[in-house]
């Protein structure tokens, strides 16, 4: 049982406050992400799980234990680091048996461990190199190796990945989800790529200004983002974002703006305020070709083919939208300058409050 | 043609740069090969105009160099020398780490007052040195010579070791930390065994320097801690200089330096070069 819990976690560095009163817990097996762009805060609070920040304030908590000020060793974590931070004086068996040599053992018993976690990760023929006589995704192996050989409780990983290139990106990142539920071992994994974190989470934590915006799984915080950050940080291409007024039309709400007008549904709570924003992710706008009578006429500006699928940015009135498109499920295949009709799928829409950026539906 | 000509030029290139580099080998060589020669000379025959190249060899300078005192100004100069050199490495290496690693107030401060200490010239502390350590009762004691060198091995240890640990990067030794170590032992058992090369250039030039001081032996010592430069100058007399003597003398003086460099010339070469960690 290792279950992680940080309490109103808080640190400054100097002036700057990095981290901002966060609480989060990680149960017993689960790997955490932490999201979110460089200075967020997201590496600083990892850093202060494993001890090397000291945190300004509140409480760290592993296997219901308080670990706030225990000393980086003593906390029973591994850690892979984003330059695996891999000795270069060792070679790979000296590496693995170097966190085994701090623990009382038997030399039998951590040659034995050496051989587990090598077959583990299939480094079983590196064991007599040196780093520098590995390869990127090999160095990550050897780093995952030496954070796992001591059987730690918790698992902490920083960009484990950014430094794999992108061919081998995805085969790592499934290896170490494979690794990661076969082991059963509760890990914080902290990235800026928002597809990484789809594919590797049990639980997001979207970070941001040194506070954590939203948390759930991968699928909620795609579908009900907390606010706008979270919106138009997750998805990509990402969210646009339309300025729109409150009115209404007989009993039913509608949202307008210049050049849009959508009518909501009657059940919709009614204390909403007049002005809003509506977030449609791109992949949740249609395009048709042209009608006469049509309200919504843009016109194309770029396509990026990507795949079986196309990125339109459209111009309609003096916004931009981006929208997510398959050339084969419209029936034509737009071009720049193109006239396009579009359209929303009123079920597909967030409303956003345009002075806190919460999202009200 | 063209291409005949650029290789010709290519080849006139390499011959100009192998010719420079004999040339200076040579100029830096010759006075080494001279002393050797020489070493091995008769008095008579070091004395020959022209020179000889070609003489019948003998030890007897060798054989009277190690029955006069030399033998006990070598050692004398040899413990001394490797001393320091622990001793500078020692403290250099835990303390280039400290600046290093730890902010300290005034940490820039204190390391311009040490490399201070290095380019005192010796001169300026002779008199100082030398009241002080009289009034120790350490005049002709190689404990004096011991703590004089170390004042400038040790600032030049702290100073070229401070470069080398600044070049490890700090996350391995936060992966030492969390792999269950103490401070301590993430010093010895990671920092100090990157910065081997660093250690090794170290090393050698406080040995150098050691071996080489003249002026500070020759104001501290007396007869009983005599080191081999002040031993050697003292050969030259005012009734002669037995130029065969000096000659195997500094000849045997020159070997642990050259042994010790080509035991670890790889280290050194690194050393020297930085770039251990990429």
């Amino acid at each position: 049982m290792a279950r992680l819990v940080l309490e109103h976690l808080d640190c400054w560095y100097g002036r700057i406050h990095a981290v901002d009163h966060i609480d989060l817990t990680v149960e017993d097996g689960e790997l955490c992400v932490l999201l979110g762009p460089s200075g967020s805060g997201k590496t600083t609070t990892l850093r202060m799980i494993a001890g090397l920040v000291r945190p300004t304030g509140g409480e760290i908590y592993l296997d219901g234990q308080r670990i706030t000020h225990l000393y980086p060793g003593q906390r029973g974590i591994g850690m892979v680091f984003q330059s695996y931070a891999l000795y270069p004086h060792m070679t790979v068996r000296e590496q693995l048996l170097f966190p085994l040599q701090a623990l009382p053992m038997k030399p039998s018993e951590r040659e034995q461990r050496v051989q587990e976690v090598a077959n583990l990760l299939h480094i079983g023929d590196l064991l007599e190199r040196y780093p520098s006589q590995l390869s990127a995704g090999q160095r990550q192996r050897v780093a995952l190796g030496r954070a796992l050989v001591k059987r730690p409780a918790l698992l902490l990983l920083d960009e484990p990945l950014s430094n794999v290139d992108a061919m081998l990106r995805e085969e790592v990142r499934a290896n170490l989800r494979r690794l990661q539920q076969e082991l059963r071992i509760t890990a914080v994994h902290v990235t800026h790529d928002q597809i990484e974190a789809q594919a590797l989470a049990d639980k997001i934590a979207v970070m941001h200004q040194g506070r954590i915006q939203q948390v759930g799984n991968p699928q909620d915080i795609y579908r009900y983002p907390a606010n706008m950050f979270v919106a138009g940080f997750i998805g990509t291409p990402s969210m646009n974002f339309i300025e729109v007024e409150l009115t209404s039309d007989g009993d039913a709400p509608v949202l307008r703006n210049k050049w849009l007008t959508i009518t909501l549904s009657r059940n919709l709570k009614k204390d909403l305020p007049p002005r809003l924003i509506l977030g449609v992710r791109p992949e949740h706008l249609r395009v048709h070709p042209p009608h006469e009578g049509d309200e919504m006429i843009a016109e194309v500006v770029v396509v990026e083919p990507q795949g079986h699928e196309l990125i339109l940015h459209v111009r309609i009135h003096t916004h931009l939208l981006r929208i997510r498109t398959d050339p084969r499920g419209i029936g034509f295949r737009p071009h720049p300058g193109d006239r396009v009709s579009i359209s929303f799928d009123s079920q597909n829409i967030h409303l956003f409050d345009r002075y806190t950026q919460q999202r009200i539906a | 043609m063209a291409i005949r000509a650029i290789r010709w030029m290519d080849g006139l290139k390499r011959a100009g740069i192998i010719l420079l580099a004999t040339a200076a080998a040579a100029f830096f060589f010759l006075p080494l090969l001279w002393i050797v020669i020489s070493s091995f000379k008769t008095q008579l025959d070091l004395f020959a105009i022209p020179p000889k190249w070609v003489f019948q060899p003998t030890l007897a300078n060798y054989i009277n160099v190690l029955r006069s005192d030399f033998r006990a100004q070598f050692v004398n100069s040899m413990v001394v020398a490797l001393a320091s050199t622990f001793f500078s490495l020692l403290l250099g290496s835990m303390t280039a780490y400290g600046f290093s690693r730890y902010s300290l107030r005034g940490s820039s401060f204190i390391q311009f007052w040490i490399l201070s200490l290095r380019f005192l010239p010796a001169v300026a502390v002779m008199v100082p040195f030398f009241l002080v350590f009289n009034s120790l009762r350490l005049r002709d004691t190689l404990l004096a010579l011991f703590l004089a060198y170390n004042v400038f091995n040790i600032s030049f240890a702290i100073w070229v070791l401070k470069a080398f640990f600044d070049e490890i990067p700090l996350e391995l030794e936060e992966a030492a930390m969390l792999d269950g170590y103490s401070p301590l032992q993430v010093f010895l058992r990671v920092s100090l065994p990157l910065v081997r090369p660093g250690l090794v250039t170290t090393a050698i030039f406080c040995m150098i320097q050691s071996l080489n001081e003249f002026l500070l032996a020759l104001a501290l010592t007396v007869r009983a801690a005599e080191t081999a430069p002040v031993g050697l100058a003292k050969l030259q007399t005012f009734l002669g200089t037995d130029w065969g003597r000096i000659s195997a003398a500094g000849t045997l003086f020159m070997l642990p330096v050259v042994l010790f460099t080509i035991l670890v010339r790889n280290e050194l070469v690194r050393g020297m070069s930085f770039g251990r960690m990429k």
